[in-house]
C-alpha cells in the first residue's frame, strides 16, 4: 500500500515539471498513469460472496525520456493488495514491469530492454500490451530494425518473454524482412510489397526422458500486399515445425507430434461511398506459446502469436454474450468433438446512400453489412490412437456464424439513430468443449438527441431471442452528456427468459465519467455479468461480481 | 522496491520539457511509411490527430462530424485532420472500406501494434491531440456530440 501511495504522490508532482517551456528545450518528457480499482461487494440475489480481499487495484505508471535520437522508458505496475479478479496471479504487488533504451535515426533503430513487435499479421509473432485483458507479453532482450533504403526493412529480435513480473523460461529469436517492390521498380499507381519472417522458440523440456520433438521449434511465414487504384489484395502463409500437441493443460503428448500452418487471404474493393472487403482464414494447429505447457492457461500468459477471431466486434451488450473465439488448437475429445483448427471467412460491405436521394435524405444514410462463418477443419481422424489427416479445403462441423446489418441515419441537426439486426449461431459444445448449441436473433436501436452545442442524451434498447442456454434477454442504456466533460449513464441487462426463474437476474450499472484535457475519471456501481470480456478478438474470462469501481487515467 | 522508487524519482523530478510527437513512422493506407516528425511539420499549421478504431462508435461519430465541418473550418484555419486507426490485425482490413464507405476525406495512418497510442499513454479512444510546430498544444479525451464546437473554439486560440 505504501508503494501505491508513493505512485500517487509522484504523479501529483509531475504536472509541475511537464508544463510547456519555451522552445529550445532539448529533453522531452512524457508518460501516463492508469489506475483501475474495484471494491467487490456481497450480492445475495446473484448468490456471490466477495473475495477474501475485497478492495483490489491495478495501476500502471509509464514514463519516458527523449533526447535527440534517444528514448528511454520505464513502466511500474502495482497490484495492491491484489490484482482485479481473474487477472493472472503472477501480477502481484508492486515492481518495475518493463524498461527500455532506444536509439533511432533514419536508417537504424536499436532497442535494448523490453519491446513490442509484430511480424506481418501477427499469426506467428506479436508482442503487445492490453491492460484490460491483462496481456503484456513484451520481449526482454534486444531488437534492431535496419532500413538502409526506403524500400527495404530488416528487423531482428531476440529475447525472453515477459510473464508476470518475470520472464518465461525459453529463448525467442526472430527475423522479419519487408521489400517494397513498387518503390524499387518505381511503379506509379500500384503498391506491391513482399515480406518474410522466421521465429524460433528454444525451450528445453526436462520432464520427458526421450522427447520425440526438438527443443527448438521453427516457424516461417511469407506475405504479399498489393494495391492498385480501388482494389487491394493481401496474403500470408505461416508454417510451424513439428511439435508436441498439448490437448489437456500441462500434459505434453510425446506421441502426438504435428506441424501447424495458417493461410490468411484478404481481398477488397473500395471507392467513395462504397467498400467491400472479404477475408478467408484457415488455421491448423497454430497455438504458439513461449512455454509449451502454457497452452490453455486462462490469462493469455506467455502467448506468442495473435490469433484473433475474425468476426465483427459488436458494441451492443447482448451481442457480446455469445462471442466467437478463434480455434487454432488441436483437441480430439471424442467423435463428436474433433478440432484441429478452423476454416472460414468474413465479408464486410459499407455503403453510403447519397444525400438528396429518397433513402438518403438530407444527410445521407450509412449501411454496413457483415457476415462471418467459421467451421472446424474437415479430414480423417483416428481415435483412440491420436492421429489426423486434414483436407486443405474441407469443412467439419460449424462453430459459429454471425450475419448482421447496421443502418446509421442522421435525421436532422438534433436526431441521429442507429438500427441493427444480428443473427448468431454459436456451437457452445464445440467452441467451449462443454454442451449446447445456441441460435440467437438480436435487435438493437439507438437514438441520440442533441439539446445544445454539447448537451445530449442517448437511448439504447436491445433484445435477444435465444433458443437455448439462458434464453431471452432485454437490455437498455440511457446516457446523458451534460457537456464535453461530464457524462452519466444507467444501464440494465435482464435475463427475463431464463428457464430457471431464480436465474432471471438483472445486471444493472450506474456510472459517471469526468473528462478534462488528457484526464478521465470514471466511477461505477453495479453488477458484472460473468463471461468473456473480449478486446480485439482476444478474450478473458471474468466471474460474476458486484461492486464499485473507480478508474482514472491521465497522460502528461 | 528501492530501485523502482529511485528511478521514478529521478525521472519524475529531474526533467521538464515540452510535449513533442514521438519519433515514429506509421504506414498509410497504401503501405507507404509516414514520419510523424517530418511529415507534419509545416510552420504554424494545426494538425489534429484523432485516434479511433473501426469498432469504436463514438470515434466514428466524431470523425463523421469532423468530416462534415472541416471544409468550413479550413476557410479560416490552416489545419489538417489525420485519423490514426488503432485497429489491430483483427479489424485493420476493415479500415479502408469503412473510410471509403463513409466518404471521409482524411489522411489515415495505421497504428496496427499501437506504438503511437502506447507512446502517448492513451488508454481510451476517441482521443484527439492538436499539434503545432511539432509540439502537442491541446488534448481532447473522449467525444460527446457537440465536442467539435469546443474543439473549434480552442483551435481558434492556438
Amino acid at each position: 500500500m505504501k508503494n501505491f501511495l508513493f505512485c500517487w504522490v509522484l504523479l501529483a508532482t509531475i504536472p509541475f515539471y511537464s508544463q510547456e517551456k519555451p522552445e529550445g528545450q532539448k529533453i522531452n518528457f512524457f508518460g501516463g498513469f492508469e489506475s483501475n480499482s474495484q471494491w467487490y461487494l456481497n450480492d445475495k440475489t446473484l448468490n456471490i460472496a466477495h473475495p477474501n480481499v475485497p478492495l483490489r487495484s491495478n495501476n500502471y505508471l509509464f514514463l519516458n525520456l527523449k533526447y535527440k535520437n534517444w528514448t528511454a522508458g520505464i513502466q511500474g505496475e502495482s497490484y495492491e493488495d491484489q490484482a482485479l479478479l481473474n487477472y493472472n496471479p503472477k501480477f502481484n504487488k508492486t515492481d518495475v514491469a518493463t524498461y527500455f533504451v532506444q536509439y533511432k535515426n533514419e536508417k537504424i533503430d536499436v532497442t535494448a530492454g523490453y519491446f513490442y513487435e509484430q511480424f506481418g499479421s501477427g499469426l506467428l509473432f506479436r508482442s503487445w500490451e492490453d491492460r484490460s485483458l491483462g496481456i503484456n507479453n513484451a520481449l526482454r532482450g534486444g531488437r534492431i530494425i535496419f532500413a538502409p533504403t526506403t524500400y527495404f526493412t530488416l528487423k531482428s529480435v531476440y529475447g525472453q518473454q515477459r510473464s508476470g513480473f518475470d520472464v518465461a523460461n525459453s529463448d525467442i529469436y526472430g527475423v522479419d524482412a519487408e521489400l517494397e517492390l513498387s518503390d524499387l521498380l518505381k511503379f506509379e499507381t500500384t503498391e506491391l510489397s513482399i515480406g518474410g519472417s522466421y521465429v524460433g522458440r528454444e525451450e528445453k523440456i526436462t520432464t520427458i526422458a526421450n522427447p520425440n520433438f526438438n527443443s527448438l521449434t521453427n516457424a516461417f511465414a511469407g506475405r504479399i500486399n498489393f494495391t492498385h487504384a480501388a482494389f487491394y489484395f493481401s496474403a500470408e502463409y505461416d508454417y510451424k515445425s513439428k511439435d508436441a500437441i498439448i490437448e489437456v493443460r500441462n500434459q505434453i503428448e510425446n506421441d502426438f507430434i504435428k506441424p501447424g500452418n495458417a493461410l490468411l487471404l484478404n481481398l477488397g474493393y473500395s471507392k467513395k461511398g462504397f467498400g467491400v472487403d472479404g477475408t478467408f482464414r484457415r488455421l491448423e494447429n497454430m497455438s504458439f506459446f513461449s512455454e509449451r505447457t502454457a497452452k490453455g492457461n486462462a490469462y493469455n500468459d506467455r502467448i506468442m502469436n495473435f490469433v484473433p477471431s475474425l468476426t465483427k466486434q459488436h458494441h451492443y451488450n447482448l451481442a457480446n454474450i455469445y462471442v466467437y473465439q478463434a480455434q487454432p488448437n488441436v483437441f480430439l475429445g471424442d467423435e463428436t468433438v474433433l478440432k484441429t483448427g478452423e476454416i472460414g471467412g468474413q465479408l464486410d460491405v459499407f455503403y453510403n446512400i447519397k444525400k438528396g436521394t429518397s433513402l438518403g435524405g438530407k444527410y445521407g444514410t450509412k449501411v454496413a453489412f457483415n457476415f462471418s462463418n467459421w467451421n472446424a477443419l474437415g479430414g480423417d481422424f483416428y481415435l483412440p490412437k491420436k492421429e489426423y489427416k486434414t483436407d486443405y479445403i474441407g469443412f467439419g462441423k460449424k462453430y459459429f456464424s454471425d450475419y448482421n446489418v447496421e443502418i446509421t441515419k442522421k435525421w436532422n441537426e438534433k436526431w441521429q439513430s442507429i438500427f441493427s439486426y444480428i443473427n448468431q449461431y454459436y456451437n457452445k459444445k464445440l467452441i467451449e468443449e462443454t454442451e449446447g448449441l445456441v441460435k440467437t436473433n438480436i435487435l438493437a436501436a439507438e437514438a441520440t438527441y442533441k439539446f445544445s452545442t454539447a448537451k445530449s442524451v442517448r437511448f439504447l434498447g436491445e433484445h435477444m431471442w435465444a433458443d437455448s442456454d439462458k434464453k431471452n434477454w432485454a437490455a437498455s442504456t440511457v446516457e446523458y452528456n451534460h457537456n464535453s466533460k461530464v457524462s452519466v449513464f444507467v444501464s440494465d441487462m435482464y435475463n427475463y427468459g431464463n428457464d430457471d426463474t431464480k436465474m432471471r437476474n438483472h445486471y444493472y450499472n450506474i456510472g459517471t465519467a469526468y473528462r478534462k484535457n488528457s484526464t478521465r475519471i470514471a466511477l461505477n456501481y453495479g453488477r458484472q455479468r460473468g463471461g468473456l470480456v473480449c478486446v480485439g478478438g482476444v478474450c478473458r474470462f471474468v466471474p460474476e461480481s458486484s461492486g464499485i469501481s473507480l478508474s482514472l487515467n491521465t497522460t502528461f | 522496491m528501492n530501485k523502482l522508487q529511485i528511478l521514478l524519482l529521478f525521472i519524475g523530478f529531474s526533467v521538464y520539457a515540452q510535449k513533442q510527437l514521438p519519433n515514429l513512422s506509421l504506414p498509410n493506407l497504401e503501405g507507404k511509411s509516414v514520419s510523424l516528425k517530418n511529415d507534419f511539420s509545416e510552420k504554424d499549421k494545426l494538425y489534429v490527430f484523432s485516434f479511433w478504431a473501426t469498432w469504436c462508435t463514438p470515434c466514428i461519430n466524431e470523425l463523421d462530424e469532423l468530416n462534415d465541418v472541416q471544409s468550413e473550418w479550413k476557410k479560416t484555419l490552416n489545419l489538417e485532420v489525420i485519423a490514426i486507426a488503432t485497429d489491430d490485425s483483427r479489424t485493420q482490413k476493415r479500415v479502408k472500406p469503412l473510410i471509403n464507405g463513409k466518404g471521409w476525406e482524411y489522411k489515415v495512418l495505421l497504428d496496427t501494434n499501437q506504438d503511437f497510442k502506447r507512446a502517448l499513454s492513451i488508454v481510451n479512444i476517441p482521443y484527439t491531440i492538436v499539434v503545432k510546430n511539432n509540439v502537442i498544444v491541446h488534448v481532447q479525451n473522449g467525444y460527446v456530440p457537440g465536442s467539435e464546437n469546443e474543439l473549434l473554439a480552442k483551435l481558434k486560440t492556438l
